[in-house]
């Protein structure tokens, strides 16, 4: 999808923004980001759900272009790879009734080339009404150039889609899971899939090779216009994020940033946030700081549920 | 799919989209099972020819700077087509493709390590993207543009990276007999196979004896009862055909989402038919 936007525009966005991200980083000045935490289940109570988070959030999408960004990983009838159609459907509904001018859903799975036949296994075309026309393969988009400016990994530059280019907002809608090589996969990481397979493969090995927590936090970095929701009803542990056991949870948490709803994410999971490297690299250690993160709604405790962790991963444990 | 060519001679993986080399290549060879519109294939083959770059390579779209490993797939097209200089770039380039796991400084690392189980960098596959690792899409289809330019014997060395390169693939069998994107075992873990890359994988090794592939051969057509994609069935059905199997599919049709899908059923069923173009 092209929306008129040039190679020219997309640099002087990301660039700036990149700036503005790395200066707000240096003085500390950023205000205290809000976090929230509900109960949730994957029935029709969803859909009042996410409404009232776009509102309490005061997500403003008044004749935007939003792209909702879910996580879809491997063909599974069940709930625990992909994120679930009913919340992917409930952020449609809502960002349209908060007045977005066009809401696109779109995703570059790592590993599977047959997008749409994952979608319709996962049971998007079942629950989303014209989900083809909304659709956009990111894997298969028109692609154009960024310069990445200050890369944590080893990449100058890297080719985007167009759909991700041009969107005022990205939501990034999540799995909470386990990951075997990252130990976390939340709202920051799911931007791996923003990175085309036509141009880097399947999987996009060149960023394993650049460092994938390095890429993670050049990808935060470089679409800084972003909301999360994270699909936590039942999530993934173990040796994530395919081959893992599901872990019912029970809730969503959303925010405008990503580092601190990742955050609360690991305390919910019993995952010492500062261990997961990509989220250090991010946002830094303060930013991290339970005491530097709002909360609404449910408390961790409240809500938390150790999930299990590879050998590999143990020392991640809170 | 000649209603969705690029006026610029190209195809898109979907309408709307700009001209891509891999829809394009696909587009072609399908066109060329039926001999297909002359003017159409015409220009298709002048957007390939257009396209190619300085270092003899393809990449995936015209505003790429690099070329990928659709290289391989333009290489699968007749070299009368594509011109014979043109093509034997292309081969170049091919034949200086290799994972970056193979290199001498990441042996050695593993070697320190205690890692890849013997595996990694053993053989020589083909990336996605230059610098990155070997992986089964690639390897796959860089052997059979291999083994068409080999006909021509264009340069040394072919023979023997050819029969690397299956190496590759044969150390890359999953437990459960077919192919995954890359390693059967991640971290102690056996990876499941998919069909896309099992039938590309034995597409590959359509020289070998049955007898070394009678595993592999199950299960590929075990995946195709239970396929859950027009894609993944159709490279199932190239790479069966490719051993004089027929592979029966599930009882669904699946929908053709895109170009290069579309493309790859055309070419899928007049491999049923006997006329396996990636073999030609």
């Amino acid at each position: 999808m092209n929306h008129g936007m040039t190679r020219r525009d997309f640099l002087a966005v990301s660039a700036g923004s990149l700036a503005l991200t790395r200066c707000s980083l240096v003085s500390g000045r950023q205000p205290q980001p809000r976090v929230s935490i509900v109960r949730a289940a994957y029935t029709q109570a969803i859909y009042d759900t996410v409404r009232r988070l776009l509102v309490e959030h005061r997500v403003d999408v008044r004749g935007k272009r939003v792209v909702i960004k879910p996580n879809l990983v491997e063909f599974d009838p069940g709930t625990t790879i992909n994120t679930h159609p009913m919340l992917v459907h409930a952020a449609l509904e809502g960002f349209r009734a908060m007045g977005a001018a066009d809401v696109r859903i779109a995703e570059g799975p790592g590993h599977r080339r047959v997008t749409m036949d994952l979608a319709d296994a996962a049971g998007y075309f079942e629950t989303i009404p014209r989900f083809e026309d909304l659709f956009i393969d990111l894997n298969l988009d028109d692609v154009s150039q960024v310069l990445l400016r200050d890369p944590f990994s080893r990449l100058n530059s890297m080719y985007f889609p167009n759909t991700a280019l041009a969107a005022d907002l990205l939501v990034s809608l999540p799995k909470m899971k386990t990951h075997h090589w990252v130990g976390a996969t939340l709202s920051m990481k799911n931007f791996f899939g923003l990175v085309p397979g036509s141009v880097y493969g399947w999987p996009k090995n060149v960023l394993h090779w650049a460092g994938i927590d390095e890429c993670i936090a050049d990808l935060h970095a470089t679409f800084p216009r972003h909301f999360a929701i994270v699909d936590g009803v039942v999530g993934m542990e173990g040796n994530g994020p395919i081959q893992g056991k599901p872990k019912p949870v029970g809730v969503l948490v959303a925010g405008k940033d990503m580092a601190a709803v990742d955050a609360t994410c690991c305390r919910i999971m019993k995952i010492k946030p500062s261990a997961i490297r990509y989220l250090l690299l991010a946002a830094g250690p303060r930013q991290l700081d339970e005491a530097n993160i709002l909360q609404i709604g449910e408390t961790i405790p409240h809500v938390q549920t150790p999930f299990g962790l590879i050998e590999e991963w143990q020392n991640i444990r809170l | 799919m000649r209603s969705l060519q690029n006026p610029d001679g190209g195809w898109p993986y979907r309408k709307g989209g700009g001209s891509s080399t891999e829809p394009t290549v696909l587009a072609f060879l399908a066109q060329s099972v039926d001999q297909g519109d002359p003017q159409s294939i015409e220009r298709g083959m002048a957007w390939l020819r257009a396209t190619q770059r300085q270092d003899g390579g393809w990449p995936p779209q015209p505003q790429v700077s690099q070329s990928t490993w659709v290289t391989a797939l333009v290489a699968l097209v007749s070299r009368d087509a594509l011109g014979v200089s043109r093509h034997a770039r292309a081969i170049d380039w091919l034949m200086g493709q290799t994972g970056r796991e193979a290199s001498l400084a990441y042996k050695l690392r593993n070697e320190l390590l205690g890692e890849g189980g013997g595996v990694i960098g053993k053989h020589e596959g083909w990336p996605f993207f230059p610098g990155a690792a070997a992986w089964v899409t690639p390897s796959a289809i860089s052997i059979l543009a291999l083994e068409k330019a080999r006909r021509y014997q264009m340069a040394g060395g072919i023979q023997q990276r050819i029969e690397i390169g299956q190496q590759f693939l044969i150390d890359r069998i999953c437990q459960d007999g077919g192919w995954n994107y890359g390693r059967a075992n991640v971290l102690g873990v056996e990876a499941d196979s998919y069909p896309e890359t099992t039938g590309q994988a034995l597409l590959a090794l359509h020289g070998l004896p049955p007898a070394k592939l009678e595993k592999p051969l199950a299960a590929a057509q075990a995946q195709a009862r239970r396929c859950q994609s027009a894609e993944g069935l159709s490279w199932l059905q190239l790479g069966l055909q490719a051993h004089g199997i027929t592979a029966a599919g599930p009882a669904r049709v699946f929908p053709h989402r895109h170009v290069a899908d579309t493309s790859l059923g055309i070419l899928a069923q007049a491999a049923l038919r006997g006329r396996n173009l990636f073999l030609e």
